[in-house]
């Protein structure tokens, strides 16, 4: 650490080879400071530049169609309307108590929903934090998987940031070792959200630090770690959602 | 349609950042030229690291398709488009390597795979790839062969300053000095690649 700029982590940084403390102390000063960020971007470039050293290997020419036949997979697009909508002067009038309306009605559904899944899920009863955080408004991403038959795992973000995790099914690991929780993101390391161990019945409920933004990420999985938890995933994905969008 | 082997990370612009806005419009022929610009490096760093030609096109495929599904999610202000792709690639290969223990630990101190000899580059701009990879080469030379291992070991083997230190047998401080002032020589030699030109960013 020099002049409160960790420029000795940087480039480890960069090569994603620090450990999960360092790694999100590193990134919280990275996302406030814009001298760590340009240097970031320069070691970035050192990073981008390092495998054009080495003996260039044609890619097999079969490749590209395969890209282009998963391209062009459809893909649901938002509907877009071609024009204005005119609606009656009755219904203008009325569609600002409507939409108030189904905005209390959403949030209706939103918390009876989060309490009934709070009262039927599995695992250690969920703290008042915990609780709390279910009747924010947000969303559930449910992880499913192979890596452990018959487990499953439910996410709920809440769209102020905050998230909980609920699993069910899970093995107990042996001692020294934990279940992590990932957002891998796209063009930068996955993102730990949380590690926990499981009761007796393969069940836990904990809180899930979630990134700033989910733009980036590509996939939520759960994957098994070593006990103090791993700066990036190491394990097999043993729960995932993929797509998680 | 050719399909080179690398391209030039510095001649990106600005055709990378075209070719990412046609990419947004869904234009799948500039998805085709970005793949024929870097189609070449990314299955060349993806051997590299798993070392295996089949999990290699796996990962060049999964870049590509990532890319794509990902085009709306592409920051200039974090680098150019070429190392995006990279960092896409890196990752995913890292990925795969952990997921296969067995063959991971090992695979780091192996020879690289067999190539094209630099020679032998067929495509526009060859030349200016040579000079690159010419470059960059001399730039590795100038590292201490401690400090070129340790920098290969965290970016191909995929492993932590904690991991390589115990993989070396040598004090994580040693470690974390090789990578530090190897990077920093590194940063220093390539400048004049890695200096922002300015176009594409947004926050500065």
């Amino acid at each position: 650490m020099s002049d409160g700029h960790p420029v000795e982590e940087l480039a480890a940084y960069a090569l994603g080879s620090l450990e999960r403390e360092e790694y999100v102390r590193v990134e919280a000063h990275v996302l406030n400071c814009a001298f760590c960020e340009a240097r970031l971007r320069e070691y970035r470039g050192v990073i981008g530049a390092l495998p054009v050293s080495l003996a260039p290997v044609p890619p097999p020419s079969e490749a590209w169609e395969a890209i282009r036949a998963h391209a062009r997979k459809p893909q649901v697009r938002k509907k877009r309307w071609a024009r204005p909508v005119l609606l009656p002067n009755w219904l203008r009038l009325a569609r600002w108590p409507a939409v108030a309306a189904a905005l209390a009605a959403l949030l209706f559904w939103n918390v009876t929903l989060q309490r009934e899944l709070v009262r039927r899920s599995p695992g250690p009863a969920p703290g008042p934090e915990v609780e709390a955080l279910s009747r924010r408004p947000g969303r559930i991403v449910i992880l499913t998987g192979t890596g452990q038959p018959g487990a499953s795992a439910r996410i709920f973000l809440a769209v102020d940031g905050g998230g909980h995790l609920a699993v069910s099914g899970l093995a107990t690991l042996p001692r020294g070792r934990t279940y992590q929780l990932w957002f891998e993101r796209t063009g930068s390391p996955a993102a730990s959200g949380a590690t926990f161990g499981v009761d007796a019945h393969g069940r836990a409920w904990v809180k899930v630090a979630v990134p700033a933004t989910l733009n980036d990420v590509q996939a939520i999985v759960i994957t098994d770690e070593p006990a103090s938890g791993s700066a990036t995933p190491t394990g097999v994905h043993i729960l995932d959602a993929l797509p998680w969008r | 349609m050719k399909r080179g082997p690398s391209a030039d990370p510095r001649a990106e612009e600005p055709v990378d950042p075209e070719l990412l806005r046609r990419m947004r419009l869904g234009d799948e022929t500039a998805l085709e030229a970005l793949y024929d610009r870097y189609g070449g490096l990314v299955f060349t760093l993806a051997l590299r690291i798993v070392g295996d030609p089949e999990l290699a096109r796996e990962v060049l495929q999964d870049t590509f398709l990532r890319s794509w599904n990902g085009r709306e999610t592409y920051d200039p202000g974090r680098g150019r488009v070429p190392w995006w792709l990279m960092g896409i690639a890196r990752n995913r290969a890292v990925d795969l390597l952990r997921s296969r223990p067995h063959q991971a630990r090992l695979r780091e101190q192996e020879p690289l795979p067999p190539g094209t000899p630099a020679g032998e580059l067929r495509h526009t701009g060859a030349s200016d790839t040579v000079v690159l990879r010419q470059t960059v080469i001399e730039a590795l030379d100038g590292l201490s062969g401690s400090q070129r291992e340790a920098i290969e070991l965290a970016y191909y083997g995929g492993l932590t300053q904690v991991e390589i230190a115990r993989h070396l047998g040598q004090p994580l401080g040693t470690i974390k000095s090789r990578i530090r002032e190897g990077m920093e020589r590194l940063r220093t030699r390539l400048e004049t690649l890695i200096k922002p030109t300015g176009a594409g960013r947004h926050h500065e």
